[in-house]
C-alpha cells in the first residue's frame, strides 16, 4: 500500500525540507506554490489583514511502512523553532491505489492491494 | 469514482490534452509544478565526467534539482481508469527518466457546483 503525502508549508522552509528528504532518502518530490489561509484567519499586521498568505505544496508518494518517518522529518524540518508557530503548515495523507512510472509503464501498488 | 494525479513533461501538454480529448476526458485540471524524481543521472553527462569534463563533474554534484513539470487532475468512473491511463503513457511515454508518474487515488464524492448534482452525476 501507497500513501501520498501532501504537505503546505512556509516558502522559506520548502527548500531545507527538500534537502531533509533527500538525505532520509526519499528524493521524489513535486513541489508548487500555492496561497491560503489556516484556522486564525490569515494574518493581521497593523491595520491590514492579509487572508491568502503564499505557502508552498509538497506532494510525495511513499510506501505506507515509512509514513511516521517521513511524517517526522518533514514536521521537524518545517516548524519554526522549537515550538512551532501559527502558519508552520499542514500535512494531508491520502491512500494511493497504484501508480504508474510512465517512462517504463510499470504499475506499482496493484499486487499490495490485491493481496 | 478514482482521482488521476499525473506529473507529465511540460512540453507534452498539448498531445495530453489531445489524447485526452480522444480518449473522452473533456474535464481535468491543470497546475504548474516542479518535481524531481528518484535522481537518475543523464547518461551523457555521466559519461562525459568519467572522461574527466570538470563541467560535466560538476553537475553531477547538483543534487535535488527540481525540474518543471506539469501536474495533471482528472476525477473518472472506476472503469474508464485504465483508459485514462493509457492514453497518458501511450503519449508521454519516450522512455527515458523523467516522463513522469501516474497516481491513482479514491475518491470520496464530488458535487458539481453549478446543479449541486453528486456522485456520479456531478463528472459524467
Amino acid at each position: 500500500m501507497m500513501i501520498m503525502i501532501r504537505a503546505i508549508i512556509r516558502p522559506e522552509k520548502a527548500d531545507a525540507v527538500l534537502a531533509a528528504l533527500m538525505d532520509a532518502g526519499f528524493p521524489a518530490v513535486t513541489r508548487y506554490s500555492v496561497a491560503g489561509r489556516g484556522k486564525q484567519r490569515g494574518i493581521k499586521i497593523g491595520e491590514i489583514t492579509y487572508d491568502e498568505i503564499p505557502k508552498t505544496m509538497l506532494i510525495s508518494v511513499i510506501k505506507a511502512e515509512d509514513k511516521e518517518y517521513v511524517i517526522n522529518t518533514i514536521m521537524n524540518t518545517a516548524r519554526t523553532g522549537t515550538k512551532g508557530a501559527f502558519g508552520d503548515g499542514k500535512i494531508f495523507i491520502s491512500d494511493v491505489e497504484c501508480a504508474y512510472t510512465i517512462s517504463s509503464g510499470i504499475k506499482e501498488g496493484a499486487a499490495e492491494v490485491a493481496a | 469514482m478514482k482521482e488521476v494525479i499525473a506529473i507529465v513533461r511540460m512540453n507534452m501538454m498539448n498531445q495530453t490534452k489531445k489524447a485526452l480529448t480522444e480518449a473522452g476526458v473533456d474535464a481535468f485540471f491543470a497546475h504548474e509544478a516542479n518535481g524531481r524524481g528518484k535522481g537518475f543521472i543523464n547518461p551523457q553527462v555521466l559519461a562525459g565526467a568519467e572522461d574527466g569534463f570538470e563541467e560535466a563533474a560538476s553537475l553531477l554534484g547538483e543534487k535535488g534539482k527540481l525540474y518543471p513539470k506539469r501536474l495533471i487532475t482528472i476525477v473518472v468512473e472506476d472503469d474508464f481508469v485504465d483508459t485514462v491511463v493509457a492514453s497518458i503513457i501511450s503519449v508521454n511515454k519516450t522512455g527515458k527518466p523523467g516522463d513522469g508518474k501516474i497516481f491513482i487515488l479514491p475518491i470520496g464524492d464530488a458535487v458539481r457546483v453549478r446543479t449541486g448534482e453528486s456522485g456520479m452525476k456531478s463528472i459524467s
